[in-house]
């Protein structure tokens, strides 16, 4: 019997009680599934702590579902909507593009642009054939004639290709020129390269069309006995404008559209120009048609936009500067935003499901390793009642979404400081990649992933999981130690995510008094940082629980919630560089990269900001003099001794992972108080990118008096406050002693006096003394 | 001398020097290995380490993937086991051997002695 395995998504990541959320679940070697709703309470099972918790809630969705296996599509591409099927050529045409090819020696075909069933063999393409030359092909269902270039397509060079294809005479004549200047392109003028191919050749054959197949551009129509219909033969790398004309064009017709001008109108049957459609907010996924049939080009799995194109001169950094020049869109054999998967179940969210974590809990056979699943999402009440209120990071979530580091990228040992601890599922997701990568990989070509989506299975996102890399859980599975923490806190509270915040902005937050975040809330839009900053203002508390966070500037497309858009670039710890011209979103129009790098550094709404990282040892905090100051000892009354945190779920200690340090150069509200500061950690712990102008020895744990987290407290507006930990394993070490400890203490005094009304202990103090050092 | 075979097996040149580099490391680090060191993994694989071991765990940690060592975890009984990365997708774990532990961390110091051995056994 094959091994059983079993892997589901939700379509959305945040409900409200009494909304619907539907279940997609995809299993092999099993037809049915039991499935019982949990509501999660902590993850980690480490034996400090109190290990997995989970409660069942009865639900009529209970019980054994049938499931099957599931296909899912992957490469992005094009598809045009041509329900009048201009595209279906009987006679004479040309086809033309800019192509600059990341993977052309790849060893299989890659479809560019055409109306080609690769099954039937039926119609015409022009790609890249497995010797890594240009094609062009037609094939009547029988037989398929072609003709290719004389010459291999050199990887990431801009090129001009295109085909004229004689109906009557069969003559079929193909063009390849290369197009590099001295910015465009991997390489320069100086190297010997050849690039242009120009061949011609009679065919035997023609095209037959079937009236079915669609025209894709970087990819073409294929089927699968189990999956039915699918696009196959999918293409790496950028296309800029394409075409295709109704007729032969010449030679010096094609030179002319070379040179960047338009065909002649009256052979148009469509032109796509994919500088068309540009806002200053951005620009969406589909790629407009100019010419008269106005057959619009669909992208599926998010296509790359807003990138450099044949003509990019290299003086303009943004597409807004210069429209023209930024008609490049890249495709990926790899990506995958939407599996696409039918509705296995759709259940509805009781009324009086309180707020908080909850999973599908899948189970067949066994239920252990691969034949379990945790479908993950998270409740928001329809009337918020509770003071308190978890901001679940979901957008970081999605940034580290099936992260597959200890595989493929050869620095994580070196920063890490231990051998990888790899599981079943991590395996299981490596081979078959169907469940997409996150923003810490890379696709096959180098390209870095700047697209990641919620509608696949997140197997990182899931209780008891371990991030292999570090060993430890990591996002979800570690802000089940702050979940289990609340649990046990004495308070009510409510949970909402950041695609709430996104979308809803400072009005999510507004019913709450304190606001807490997640261990590492990494990734945030303008709108998530706004509403923060408006909410401390206006006299919010919020408890930033982690390290590293407000980091990365990210987009989403108003429709998509689910799909997160970043590009990383400039400085700061990244996995990879956005390339030349090419750091701006797509979904929103802005710089991506660091806010930090666009004016907002972390520490202005939190008082610290990103210093180090390290895995292998944690460290406490000691208290620093201003802990006892009369305005802030609250913060540490029932704390003996000057030692916090010297236990902990995450290398055993408060302060490790990733550390964040106060700077007022920049712009730690100047009154902060340090409550507490880390301090002797390894020199696996380096500092961050974004600090170093230049390098030099010595910027490590041992050596660096900066690589330490900071536990500050400072008051703002309006009885506003924030308090910040300044390290990820603070979280993790919550739970440890069944959440008796002086970590946990700590947070108490904080969120017990941040839920009150009024002022805050200290704020009576006057002016004067509010300003004593 | 750079022999031309090294240098024809690969497109990438810096290949090339990368293999004299670690050779250079490894005549280096073959002469702080001792009981001393290796004791001193033992104790405490994690953390902090006098200069020489850590120098020597950087040269491991630095490796290329393929053949990397790593541990694999069992989804089913929750035990670990060594392995090596195989630089092949369908199949990217290549077992070492049939050597079970209870403890992630027991691993970490079989994978030293691994690489130790190795370390000694090549240029030889
Ligand atoms: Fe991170």
């Amino acid at each position: 019997m094959a091994e059983i395995k079993i892997f589901g998504y939700a379509n959305k990541i945040s409900v409200k009680q009494g909304d619907s959320i539907d279940l997609h679940v995809s299993a092999d070697g099993t037809a049915t599934a039991d499935a019982q709703l949990v509501r999660l309470i902590h993850g980690d099972e480490h034996p400090d702590g109190p290990g997995f918790v989970a409660r069942e809630i009865d639900h009529p969705v209970n019980g054994v579902w049938s499931v099957k296996k599931q296909f899912t599509q992957l490469g992005s591409y094009l598809i045009v909507d041509d329900s009048e099927r201009r595209l279906n050529i009987g006679g004479s045409f040309s086809l033309f593009c800019y192509v600059w090819p990341t993977l052309p020696n790849k060893g299989r075909r890659q479809c560019v642009m055409g109306r080609w069933d690769t099954r039937t063999n039926e119609g015409y393409g022009l790609g890249i054939n497995p010797q890594g030359r240009l094609e062009f092909w037609v094939g009547d269902g029988k037989e398929v004639d072609y003709v290719m270039a004389e010459l291999p397509l050199i990887k990431k060079v801009w090129y001009f290709v295109g085909v004229s294809f004689d109906h009557e005479t069969g003559t079929a004549t193909l063009y390849q020129d290369g197009l590099l200047n001295r910015y465009n392109s991997l390489i320069g003028k100086v190297a010997p390269y050849e690039f242009s191919s120009h061949v011609q050749t009679k065919f035997r054959f023609k095209q037959k069309n079937r009236e079915d197949v669609p025209f894709v551009v970087a990819g073409a129509r294929d089927f699968h006995e189990l999956r039915g219909r699918f696009i196959n033969d999918t293409y790496s790398g950028k296309i800029d404008r394409f075409g295709v004309c109704n007729r032969v064009l010449s030679r010096e017709e094609m030179d002319s559209i070379r040179g960047g001008r338009r065909p002649a109108e009256d052979s148009i049957v469509a032109f796509w120009d994919t500088t068309a459609g540009y806002t200053e907010n951005g620009i969406g996924t589909s790629v407009l048609d100019t010419g008269p049939n106005a057959l619009t080009a669909r992208g599926v799995n998010h296509p790359v936009r807003c990138l450099t194109g044949w003509n990019w001169s290299g003086k303009n950094d943004c597409f807004r500067l210069s429209p023209s020049e930024y008609g490049g869109i890249e495709f990926h054999q790899e990506a995958v935003t939407d599996c696409g998967w039918e509705v296995t179940k759709t259940m509805r969210i009781p009324g009086d499901l309180r707020s908080g974590a909850y999973a599908i809990r899948l189970r067949a056979g066994d239920g252990v390793g691969l034949s379990e699943e945790y479908i993950v999402f998270f409740v928001r009440p329809a009337k918020p009642e509770s003071k308190l209120c978890f901001l679940v990071p979901t957008a970081s979530y999605l940034a580290y979404a099936n992260e597959k580091l200890s595989f493929d990228a050869q620095i994580i040992q070196p920063m890490t400081g231990q051998p990888p601890i790899i599981s079943d599922i991590d395996i299981e997701t490596y081979k078959h990649r169907d469940f997409g990568l996150s923003t810490y990989d890379s696709y096959e070509d180098g390209a870095g992933v700047s697209f990641s989506s919620y509608k696949r299975p997140i197997v990182n996102m899931r209780p008891k999981y371990r991030i292999s890399s570090m060993n430890i859980p990591w996002q979800f599975p570690a802000d089940l130690s702050i979940i289990g923490w609340l649990e046990q806190c004495g308070h009510q509270y409510d949970v909402i995510t950041d695609e709430d915040l996104h979308r809803e902005g400072l009005a999510a937050l507004a019913p709450y008094k304190c606001v807490i975040t997640g261990t590492h809330p990494e990734y945030v839009s303008e709108s998530m940082l706004d509403a923060q900053e408006d909410f401390v203002a206006l006299g919010g508390r919020l408890i930033y629980m982690g390290g590293n966070g407000y980091y990365w500037c990210v987009g989403f497309y108003e429709d998509e919630p689910w799909c997160m858009e970043v590009r990383k670039l400039d400085s700061g710890m990244r996995a990879w560089a956005a390339r030349a011209g090419e750091h701006y979103l797509q979904t929103t129009g802005e710089k991506s990269g660091l806010w930090r790098n666009r004016g907002r550094a972390p520490q202005k709404l939190t008082g610290v900001g990103f210093i180090a990282e390290g895995f292998e040892t944690s460290a406490p905090f000691r208290r620093m003099p201003d802990s006892y100051h009369r305005t802030v000892s609250w913060i540490t009354e029932g704390i003996e001794g000057e030692i916090i945190g010297d236990e902990g779920l995450a290398y055993g200690g408060a302060a490790g992972v990733e550390l964040d340090r106060y700077d007022l150069s920049l712009g730690t509200p100047p009154h902060t108080r340090i409550i507490a500061s880390s301090g002797g950690h390894s020199d696996n712990y380096v500092l961050v990118t974004e600090e170093l102008l230049y390098a030099y020895a010595g910027l490590v744990g041992t050596l660096d008096y900066r690589i330490r987290a900071d536990m500050t407290y400072f008051t703002a507006p309006n009885n506003g406050a924030v308090f910040s930990t300044g390290s990820i394993a603070f979280g993790h070490a919550l739970p440890v002693n069944n959440y008796q400890n002086n970590t946990s203490r700590l947070l108490k005094n904080v969120v017990d006096n941040f839920v009150k009304d009024g002022e805050l202990p200290g704020g009576s103090w006057t002016l004067e003394e509010k300003q004593w050092r | 001398m750079v022999r031309q075979d090294h240098a024809m097996e690969s497109d990438d040149r810096d290949v090339v020097y990368r293999r004299l580099f670690d050779k250079k490391q490894r005549e280096y680090l073959r002469t702080v290995i001792c009981d001393e060191i290796i004791e001193e993994h033992r104790k405490s694989p994690l953390g902090q380490h006098t200069e020489p071991l850590e120098r020597l765990l950087m040269y491991f940690r630095h490796a290329p993937q393929r053949d990397k060592y790593v541990v694999k975890r069992d989804g089913k009984s929750g035990k670990f086991r060594i392995a090596q990365l195989s630089g092949n997708r369908d199949a990217p774990l290549s077992g070492v051997n049939d050597r079970e532990y209870a403890a992630a961390e027991e691993t970490y110091h079989e994978i030293f002695l691994l690489r130790v051995r190795e370390l000694m056994e090549l240029d030889a």
